[in-house]
């Protein structure tokens, strides 16, 4: 019996053969009918079909509805969507604008102890920080007002006290505690703690109260102590009241909530936008081009890299995009371009105010070489380490107008390496400033390799893990003929036989962004709130812009098949199908009294297989199957992971 | 055929599917497990910069090439932490240096792949395939395993985290788990349904890890039933010490763990290296050294291994930092472990002596410290796990 079971599901296996993955091969030439066609181009050119969208495809044409997805201004934009954007107020910021507002110190809180240090004269800092005697440091000490002292000994660095008497020691103990003191004072006037602000009874509607009970609690206080009472409460009180929230994090922490609205724009484009193409692009690129949000001050430039260096390239030139990436603060800042300068050797050596050799910094490959093992050429692209090593110094001065503030790209020409560079077999003629980088953009963004491996990526993404190496020399061929039009080389790509084919179909695995917003998208859910998809996400193992090595997520489904993923995937399946998910309103009544056939047919766009369809039924014989148990199955099984 | 064993462990399954599942079932369902040899990897992923990890404090041209990043000498302040008056500790590993006293921890020095890739995709793939120069498909971990039997747990091999590192991709079964406490299904009639429909699908990807899925959540479902508490005064902290603790608990429920993977992210400084490392190392050694305390006399049948793709350049850059290199170093831990020793050849860090004039050299190939642990630790052959490599003289890093 086990014996027979195994030769039938072999035979299955060999029937069904898009199922298997990487055994798709010579397949890629039979087309698919054109009900799978339609169902095809939805799972691959959005993040999943709406229940209205199989419709729109078959009243448009295949044809017709790729190209207009090729074309997103021509599509009439979703105006739920512009209701759903319109709370993130940092999405429609400048860059500037945003460090300005985002970037300061919480409201509140008190400015960081600064040491009198940087007001002294220059002789007298160094004597105190840079190796003077003790009678120097003494001396200067002496000099000083007894405020300055006390301020100074309050918040001296450890060099600075080395080898000074003990009774210098104590009175900077002491004066050390008695700042701390003072600052825990003021502290308690601006920051209250919670139980003096506010009475039992309205804490606990504060804490467990629902979001109408929170909202109406916080209205009910004036202004500087509805302050007061949110930032003592903080964002983790308000995580069901998303107004709230993001009140509580501009309060306790600005930075993360230019990123919270970073992603909450995500989601809600990818769950509401007509421009589904668009969506899944910006997605592509911003992984192929991966800035990690936890690095420092990438924390608040990345709405302006997705919104002003990757959107507007994704259906333009290739040089474009790569050249809006290389030069906007994010990116510099991520692969440290922007403290790169030429070889130490090469300039000559500052000098500090005491006269003492400045050490300052020198050469960072960091950015050269992933310039084009991941952006452009890829790892067997055919460059060498002494290019990374050229193009690193082609690159220097490319860099941030004080990244801490107004975070603008700016070049600087003081710490540029003007010698000459041979890139690639070019040679650089020394002394051309930015120019240089420019060059090498162009350098890269030509390359044969550069036209390959970014047709791969592209038909990786769209057509199967390990894409026929027919279609994506077609690409690479359109690449090189148009300059490197990406509009192009989709269209080479959408309108090819093998993405429309038998090997195609069902070929990709969803990645967890891919799966949770088409589950949402499947079920034409109403999200007031995204924060807890996001939540998912992350768990599922992709945390939105949180992939911290720049090679970004993959882009295939073999990291994405093991039993943590499968177990995350069923859970979330089920919580969002029985209304578990908050935020999200899910209403499953037209399924009510419908078959398993039924609901499996209409959330996956395509009658379900037999064994599918057997283990529903015998699964639910004898029992009440709810439409929401049902939907919930349908959403976790194989079928519904892949697109 | 139907041993004991297995029809005890089916027990256990069985009553722990009926909300019941006695210790003692489990236990007794799993005697020789307290024998398993059992083999941990760890992954430091970002290419660890391991000159500064174990310093070589003798080589005054370790601090000439690095002389704002240095780790200062044994003795100075904030020194590193003397290992035998040649290596030393970086100071935030002072957790580790008891292993080293009490003859558990080794060190291998200037190590890693033959290869000279320095892109870290690659050479993560490959050092995980363990084919230096090319990847395969499955890994090393994966393929060192023994062929499995009836008795074979569906935890045997395990990875802590929500993606499959492909160190134990292959063949054999391996599971991925976030976090032991929420393994379960959370619609209970849908499992069911779920179980059948994964069992019976064409899809061979997904078809197969959903049966594994299932068994898993099983023989968890079990293990959760006893709140675990770790020994010995064992904290662990941050993310990789939650991986540990989840590795700790499978082990100590006799969960018939084989072969398990851990990974700690974030080794890529390129820039102000002081300001990140120590955080970073203080989380790794206070974790390894949490593992250790908590499994008290379980680490006879341990032996832990911890590898990084690539070592980082001998000099410092130009921002404090140091970029891709190639030479790095390993630590081995566990009771079998000849401790207390650095192995390896050491190249030097004279210009002649540096990799392409600028990277620690490797003279021991990472493939020749696995290649012992699994030969003289799970008992396996080489051969299938490394296809190629030729082992030279042995290390003789576990005791005989």
């Amino acid at each position: 019996m086990k014996r027979l079971g195994f030769m039938l599901s072999a035979a299955a296996l060999l029937v069904a053969g898009w199922t298997i993955f990487g055994s798709a091969a010579g397949r890629f030439d039979v087309k698919l009918t054109l009900d799978k066609q339609m169902v095809h181009v939805l799972n691959r050119m959005t993040f999943g079909p709406r229940p209205a969208d199989l419709a729109e495809v078959r009243r448009l044409g295949v044809d017709k509805w790729i190209d207009q997805q090729l074309h997103p201004d021509r599509i009439p934009q979703n105006p739920a969507l512009e209701a759903k954007l319109k709370p993130l107020e940092s999405l429609q910021l400048a860059m500037w604008q945003i460090m300005d507002k985002y970037n300061a110190p919480p409201i509140g809180a008190l400015p960081p102890m600064v040491s009198p240090l940087s007001t002294l004269p220059p002789l007298q800092v160094s004597k105190l920080t840079n190796g003077g005697s003790v009678e120097e440091k003494k001396a200067v000490l002496a000099s000083l007002d007894p405020d300055t002292r006390r301020r100074l000994l309050a918040t001296a660095p450890p060099q600075m006290m080395e080898g000074l008497p003990d009774e210098l020691q104590q009175e900077a103990i002491k004066a050390r505690q008695a700042e701390q003191e003072a600052r825990q004072m003021e502290m308690r006037r601006l920051m209250p703690p919670l139980n003096e602000l506010i009475t039992p009874e309205q804490m606990r509607l504060a804490r467990q109260g629902n979001p109408a009970d929170k909202l109406a609690l916080m209205d009910s206080f004036e202004p500087a102590k509805r302050q007061q009472v949110v930032r003592a409460l903080g964002p983790q009180a308000f995580q069901d009241v998303p107004e709230l929230r993001r009140e509580a994090m501009l309060l306790t922490q600005p930075q993360q909530l230019v990123n919270s609205e970073l992603i909450e724009n995500k989601l809600n484009r990818a769950i509401y936008s007509n421009r589904q193409l668009e969506e899944v692009l910006v997605d592509f690129w911003m992984n192929h081009f991966n800035v990690f949000n936890g690095k420092g001050q990438d924390r608040v430039l990345l709405t302006s890299y997705e919104r002003d260096a990757i959107r507007p390239n994704v259906f333009g030139h290739f040089k474009d995009l790569l050249l809006a990436t290389a030069k906007h603060p994010a990116m510099l800042f991520y692969l440290d371009n922007w403290q790169s300068q030429a070889p130490r050797d090469d300039l000559p050596v500052p000098v500090g105010p005491n006269g003492a050799p400045v050490r300052r910094p020198g050469l960072n490959e960091n950015y050269g070489r992933e310039l084009m093992e991941l952006h452009t050429m890829g790892v067997n692209g055919g460059y060498t380490q002494q290019d990374v090593i050229a193009v690193a110094r082609a690159f220097t001065g490319w860099s941030i107008y004080d990244p801490n503030k107004y975070g603008e790209y700016q070049f600087n020409p003081a710490v540029h390496d003007r010698k000459e560079k041979i890139v690639l077999g070019h040679t650089l003629p020394p002394g051309r400033a930015e120019q240089d980088g420019l060059d090498v953009i162009d350098i890269l963004a030509h390359h044969p390799s550069t036209a390959k491996f970014i047709s791969r990526e592209l038909a990786q993404r769209f057509v199967a893990d390990d894409p026929p190496q027919a279609l994506v020399d077609r690409m690479a061929e359109t690449f090189t003929k148009t300059d490197g039009d990406l509009r192009a080389v989709m269209q080479t790509m959408f309108t090819s036989v093998e993405f429309s084919s038998e090997g195609a179909w069902q070929a990709k695995l969803k990645s967890p962004l891919e799966m949770v917003v088409s589950a949402v998208r499947s079920l034409n859910a109403d999200t007031t709130d995204v924060f807890a998809l996001a939540q998912r996400i992350a768990d599922l193992g992709e945390p939105l812009y949180g992939h911290v090595e720049p090679t970004g997520y993959p882009n295939t489904g073999e990291s994405w098949t093991n039993t943590a993923g499968i177990l995350g995937r069923i859970n979330f399946a089920s919580a969002l199908a029985s209304g578990q998910v908050p935020g999200v309103k899910v209403d499953v009544s037209r399924f009510n009294f419908k078959p398993p056939a039924s609901v499996a047919g209409d959330l996956l766009g395509y009658a379900p297989s037999a064994s599918m369809l057997s283990s529903m039924e015998k699964g639910i014989e004898g029992k009440e199957a709810t439409p929401s148990m049902l939907t919930g199955v349908v959403l976790s099984s194989p079928e519904f992971q892949r697109r | 055929m139907l041993t004991r064993r297995y029809f005890l462990r089916s027990s256990a399954i069985a009553v722990a599917g009926m909300g019941a599942a006695p210790a003692w079932i489990l236990r007794a369902a799993a005697p020789q497990t307290r024998k398993q040899k059992i083999l941990i990897s760890i992954f430091q992923r970002g290419a660890a910069d391991g000159l500064n990890i174990v310093v070589p404090h003798f080589e005054k041209r370790y601090y000439d090439l690095r002389p704002a990043i240095a780790v200062p000498a044994p003795g100075k302040p904030n020194g590193a932490i003397d290992l035998d008056g040649r290596f030393s500790l970086h100071p935030a590993l002072q957790q580790l240096k008891p292993l080293w006293d009490s003859g558990q921890l080794a060190i291998v020095e200037a190590t890693g792949s033959p290869d000279p890739n320095r892109s870290h995709f690659e050479a993560q793939d490959q050092m995980e395939s363990g084919t230096p120069g090319k990847t395969t498909d499955d890994g090393w971990m994966n393929r060192a395993l023994p062929r499995a039997n009836a008795s074979t747990s569906p935890v045997r091999a395990i990875a802590i985290g929500a993606k499959m590192p492909r160190t134990l991709r292959g063949n054999c079964n391996a599971v991925a788990v976030s976090d032991l406490q929420q393994f379960q299904v959370g619609n209970a009639p849908a499992a069911g349904i779920l179980e059948s429909m994964y069992a019976s699908s064409s899809d061979a990807q997904l078809g197969s890890q959903g049966k594994e899925t299932f068994e898993a959540l099983k023989l968890i479902a079990s293990i959760n039933k006893t709140p675990y508490q770790p020994v010995n005064g064992a904290q662990y902290i941050g993310e990789f010490g939650n991986a540990l603790r989840q590795i700790a608990r499978l082990i100590k429920a006799d969960a018939g763990v084989e072969a398990a993977f851990a990974e700690i992210g974030g080794w890529d400084h390129h820039s102000n290296e002081p300001g990140q490392l120590p955080g970073l190392l203080n989380q790794f050694g206070n974790s390894l050294a949490a593992f250790t305390r908590d499994m008290g006399d379980r680490m006879q049948d341990i032996a832990l291994v911890t590898m990084s793709e690539f070592g980082r350049t001998a000099a410092e850059d130009g921002n404090n930092g140091t970029d891709h290199g190639h030479g790095s170093v390993m630590f081995v831990l566990g009771g079998p472990v000849h401790g207390g020793k650095v192995y390896g050849q050491w190249p030097g860090l004279q210009p002649e002596q540096l990799f392409e004039k600028r990277d620690l050299a490797v003279t021991t190939d990472y493939r020749a410290v696995l290649g012992e642990l699994v030969r003289d630790h799970l008992g396996q052959s080489i051969e299938p796990v490394f296809p190629g490599f030729k082992p030279g003289n042995p290390l003789g890093l576990l005791k005989t």
